[in-house]
């Protein structure tokens, strides 16, 4: 077969002309320099790769909480916070200073103002000191109005999804975990998320209520909207409305309709633990219940599967990151990232909690323990060898290959 | 705390690599693996923490989602492999393996009552198409042919590497030189192919993201061929599974990758390539870059200094049009694909037959409806890429960037939750297949996700439009003629062979060569590795 589209001559020529056309089309084209590039604009507006913050404010929430306003650094390229969704955290990347040392180390904290609230120009975090804790108790000596932060952009997938969750929100929440949820609740009763919420609260003492006024006034002034009931585990309560003990399926059925709802979990590691049963015997598909990350496993050894014969060695491991060798010490009840950052390398790192990859590293030779439950890798990264510091324990020598920060 | 330095760091001295490659896509990668395998000292610089680019994954819960591809070309199979799966399994030698998707696409067209099912083979894609489309096969056999011949024509502009002989391409490829000046319409009018067989060969029109009226024929020849013939593949754990692989070779044969740093200049002096500068503060010496970045991006921000850019450059640049991006939403389900009555890989569904008319509707208000979708559901071609009674389904539109520029962040959530919403109810309609209630997991990439991960020029996932005028033919048979900068070469999607999975990995085996070429004749190196 042969072919006319137009004609023999013209095809041919239509042909032949294509070289020369192209020529013509490219001298005739502007000169103009690109300048612009308005989706990676809006995208770095999104995604910054550092927050240079400022704290502008702090409030003494409770006894151990502190909640500190961040605002951008006017001396840094920081001009605005990046907005976000209720719900999303920000990983603080701090230099923490112990006698004539300096870590540099990252933490993770839930967003505890809203979104409308980053449009207005700031963030709220809010701190719950821990006992021994490396930047909660160098942070409570240290941190002024004035002290300069660095962040991650929003991260995290704790938020509610309009196509995915029913706008009938359970959240349970434990210490710290109501972070994420008042940023929710401000949300919600300004209007700008539709959703309502129930949340469940559970703290050890009536002095360890966070945000104990402004949930209860959020929650009379928009009824439909929000409900809170305090759980507390301690002996005698005083405070009306508030319910001992811990939050368990029967309370949560007596206020809430699980069939109707979705629900939303943070809080600390033992919170899980201790819900787990109680979810389970909601029978509820796994589409409807949503749990926030809780960092780095403090208790490892209390894993199944964890080697205890190992839980006293110290290893070595051999770091090789950008042009560096290095030998670095590290516990076998440590994550390995922690043991980077106690020999001052400064690994990229963000959840802290196996999930969001960006420790990634290459795992040369050496065991390590990871708990299924914070594995968050690619299937490819199991099978070459990939791993992420942050969830996993050496309980070997190891040989590995970090990236250097960004 | 004891901390034994074993290798101090040396941040003085300044390093020096036969060839650098700026980016870790599809094409950085096998640029990189070619290299070394030749023996060549070669540097990968990704400013990511992962291999791939856009040829990724990630994980949601327990899902883990492809982030890109449909299904790739130009593998052929085991018996008669074609150009990936030679670089692949010949060149490479990764460890990936691939399954072949069952069915090439189905197409559904409401508005022309469209609904066909279309196989791989030439045999049961014509017998489809006749039977779609009572009394089409002549013209759509003719059609076969044509692309067969347009076949063996593009194998001898390829070995010719920008030197084609004229006489001979008269002589022997006359179909080729005929066909060659036009768009995908004017050739199958000419066939006198019916309209509506039209609309169900060229369904995958979108996969080059052109409507077929501007669309070069040749082209769209070309990438039929290969999927109906050798079908459509998808790794077996998904895109990182095969982008680790490549990055691992690259490792063993003695090449060099950092992530997390990027190249913000290209260091020029005398119109030839001196070195890069990165994020990290770097200055590392080389006089060959291999870019998988734009040229639009290479030319106009990442050269240094900028006079080092001829003109000529800008005007090549903006003489072309730039590429589609598109969004895309991922859905973890909750059922089996059984369980929801979902039957098939690769769904395209058109609220409109032509794709003029689909293309138009890309540049508009991104509220409007986006009647163009491609829907593939992952465990159709592998059953168990998520657990037991699940499955993942991701829907895919295009738009044209310009469309997303206006957006504002407060807008940004509430936007993505619109367009999904929307091309989930047009799939549920054109399939009646209903998934909203079994979502568990969902997100939506959309070309700023794209730019944020890839930092792509405006998010632009399709490279170059493949214009008539500027089709890959007309692009390679120029390629010599158009360098501008001593040392520099282009891969990946914006490179001369265009978008798409296939042909960015067959860019960066190209890339490669012609450098390797340039290094033995410059005498930078002496025995080259076989
Ligand atoms: C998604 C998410 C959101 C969160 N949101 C909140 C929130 O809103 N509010 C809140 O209060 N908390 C929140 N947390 C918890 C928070 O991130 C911290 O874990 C918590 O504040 C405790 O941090 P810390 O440093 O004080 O204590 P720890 O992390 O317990 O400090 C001790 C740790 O420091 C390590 N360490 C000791 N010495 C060194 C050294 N020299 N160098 C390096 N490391 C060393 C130890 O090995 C140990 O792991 C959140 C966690 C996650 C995952
Ligand atoms: S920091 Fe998120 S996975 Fe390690």
């Amino acid at each position: 077969m042969r072919i006319n589209i137009k004609g023999n001559i013209r095809d041919i020529l239509k042909f032949t002309k294509l070289i020369p056309e192209r020529i013509e089309r490219i001298q005739n084209a502007s000169s103009d320099k690109i300048t612009s590039d308005p989706i990676n604009e809006l995208a770095f507006k999104l995604h910054p790769d550092t927050q240079h913050l400022m704290i502008s404010d702090i409030f003494n929430e409770t006894k151990s909480t502190k909640t500190f306003k961040l605002v951008p650094d006017l001396d840094s390229n920081t001009r605005h916070v990046a907005y976000f969704r209720a719900g999303q955290y920000l990983s603080l990347k701090v230099d923490v200073i112990k006698g004539k040392d300096t870590y540099r180390i990252t933490r993770p904290y839930s967003i505890s103002s809203s979104p409308f609230e980053a449009l207005k120009g700031f963030y709220e975090i809010t701190i719950k000191k821990t006992e021994g804790g490396f930047l909660s108790e160098f942070a409570w000596q240290n941190w002024k109005v004035g002290t300069k932060i660095e962040a991650s952009d929003p991260q995290g997938f704790f938020y509610y999804d309009p196509i995915r969750d029913k706008p009938s929100i359970i959240g349970l929440g434990g210490g710290s975990g109501i972070t994420p949820f008042r940023s929710m609740a401000r949300e919600i009763t300004s209007g700008k998320m539709n959703a309502n919420l129930t949340l469940f609260y559970g703290s050890s003492d009536e002095e360890d209520i966070i945000f104990f006024e402004e949930f209860s006034a959020l929650a009379k002034n928009y009824p439909e909207k929000l409900k809170i009931i305090n759980v507390l585990s301690c002996e005698i309560v005083t405070l009306a409305g508030c319910l001992e003990g811990f939050i368990t399926a029967d309370i949560i059925q007596t206020y809430a309709d699980v069939n109707e709802s979705s629900i939303f979990i943070c809080g600390p590691q033992a919170m899980y633990n201790f819900l787990k049963t109680e979810i389970d015997s909601l029978n509820l598909p796994t589409k409807r219940i949503r749990q926030e990350m809780f960092g780095e496993i403090k208790n490892i050894t209390q894993c199944e599967g964890f080697p205890l014969d190992k839980a006293e060695n110290i290893y070595t491991i051999k770091v090789k990151m950008g042009k560096q060798y290095l030998e670095v010490p590290a516990n076998a009840t440590e994550t390995v990232l922690v043991a980077l950052e106690r020999a001052k390398l400064a690994p990229p790192s963000r959840c802290r909690s196996g999930e969001c990859g960006w420790c990634r590293s290459r795992l040369i030779s050496g065991d390590i323990f990871i708990s299924p439950e914070s594995d968050g890798r690619r299937i490819a990264d199991k099978k070459f060898g990939y791993f992420h510091p942050c969830s996993s324990y050496p309980i070997s020598n190891l040989e590995i290959e970090v990236p250097t920060e960004f | 705390m004891t901390q034994i330095t074993t290798n101090s760091s040396n941040q003085d001295k300044i390093r020096f690599y036969n060839v650098i490659v700026a980016g870790a896509g599809n094409g950085g990668l096998v640029a990189a693996a070619t290299l070394a395998r030749k023996g060549v000292k070669v540097l990968l610089l990704e400013q990511h923490n992962l291999p791939g680019g856009f040829a990724s994954s990630f994980v949601r819960g327990r899902f883990e989602f492809e982030t890109s591809l449909h299904e790739l070309c130009s593998m052929g199979t085991s018996d008669e492999k074609e150009g990936v799966r030679r670089i692949f399994e010949d060149q490479l030698n990764i460890e990936a393996s691939f399954i072949q998707v069952p069915e090439a696409y189905r197409v559904i067209i409401p508005e022309e009552e469209l609904d066909v099912i279309i196989p791989f083979g030439v045999q049961e894609f014509t017998d489809a198409v006749e039977k779609a489309v009572p009394g089409s096969k002549k013209s759509v056999k003719n059609f076969w042919q044509l692309v067969e011949d347009i076949h063996n024509a593009i194998i001898y502009v390829g070995r010719s590497q920008g030197k084609v002989d004229r006489i001979e391409m008269l002589r022997n490829h006359a179909n080729f030189i005929k066909t060659g000046g036009y768009a995908v319409d004017e050739v199958l009018d000419a066939l006198k192919m019916p309209l509506k067989a039209q609309r169900i060969v060229t369904a995958y029109w979108c996969y080059l993201g052109i409507p077929t009226s501007r669309l070069s024929f040749t082209i769209f020849a070309g990438m039929l061929r290969t999927y109906i013939k050798g079908g459509g593949w998808v790794p077996r754990y998904r895109s990182h599974g095969f982008t680790t692989a490549l990055d691992k070779r690259i490792r063993e044969l003695g090449g060099e990758i950092e992530y997390n740093t990027r190249i913000e200049k290209i260091l020029v002096k005398d119109g030839k390539i001196t070195g890069v500068g990165t994020s990290k503060g770097e200055i590392i010496r080389t006089n060959h870059v291999i870019a998988n970045i734009s040229p639009t991006a290479v030319y106009n921000k990442i050269i240094y200094p900028q006079t080092e850019v001829p003109e000529i450059a800008y005007k090549l640049v903006n003489a072309r049009t730039h590429g589609i991006t598109l969004l895309v939403v991922y859905l973890g389900l909750d059922k089996s694909a059984e369980e929801l009555g979902i039957t098939d890989y690769s769904y395209f569904i058109y609220n409109k037959g032509s794709s003029d008319a689909l293309y138009e509707e890309g540049t508009k208000e991104l509220t409007k409806s986006h009647p163009a979708q491609a829907t593939v559901c992952l465990n159709k071609a592998i059953p168990d890429c998520s657990p037991p009674g699940t499955s993942i389904l991701y829907i895919t539109t295009l738009f044209r960037p310009e469309t997303w520029a206006n957006v504002k962040v407060e807008d940004y959530f509430d936007l993505k939750t619109e367009l999904a919403t929307q091309l989930i109810d047009d799939f549920e309609q054109a399939t009646n297949i209903t998934i909203r209630n079994s979502i568990e997991e969902i997100e939506v990439a959309t070309p700023i996700t794209f730019a944020h991960y890839t930092k792509v020029y405006n998010g632009v996932i399709y490279g170059y439009e493949n214009d008539v005028w500027d089709s890959v033919v007309n692009r390679l048979q120029s390629m010599n003629h158009e360098k501008y900068i001593d040392g520099l070469e282009f891969c990946g999607g914006f490179a001369e062979q265009g978008h798409g999975y296939s042909s960015s990995l067959d860019s960066g085996r190209l890339a490669a060569l012609v450098t390797l070429q340039k290094l033995i004749e410059s005498e930078e190196i002496g025995e080259i590795r076989k």
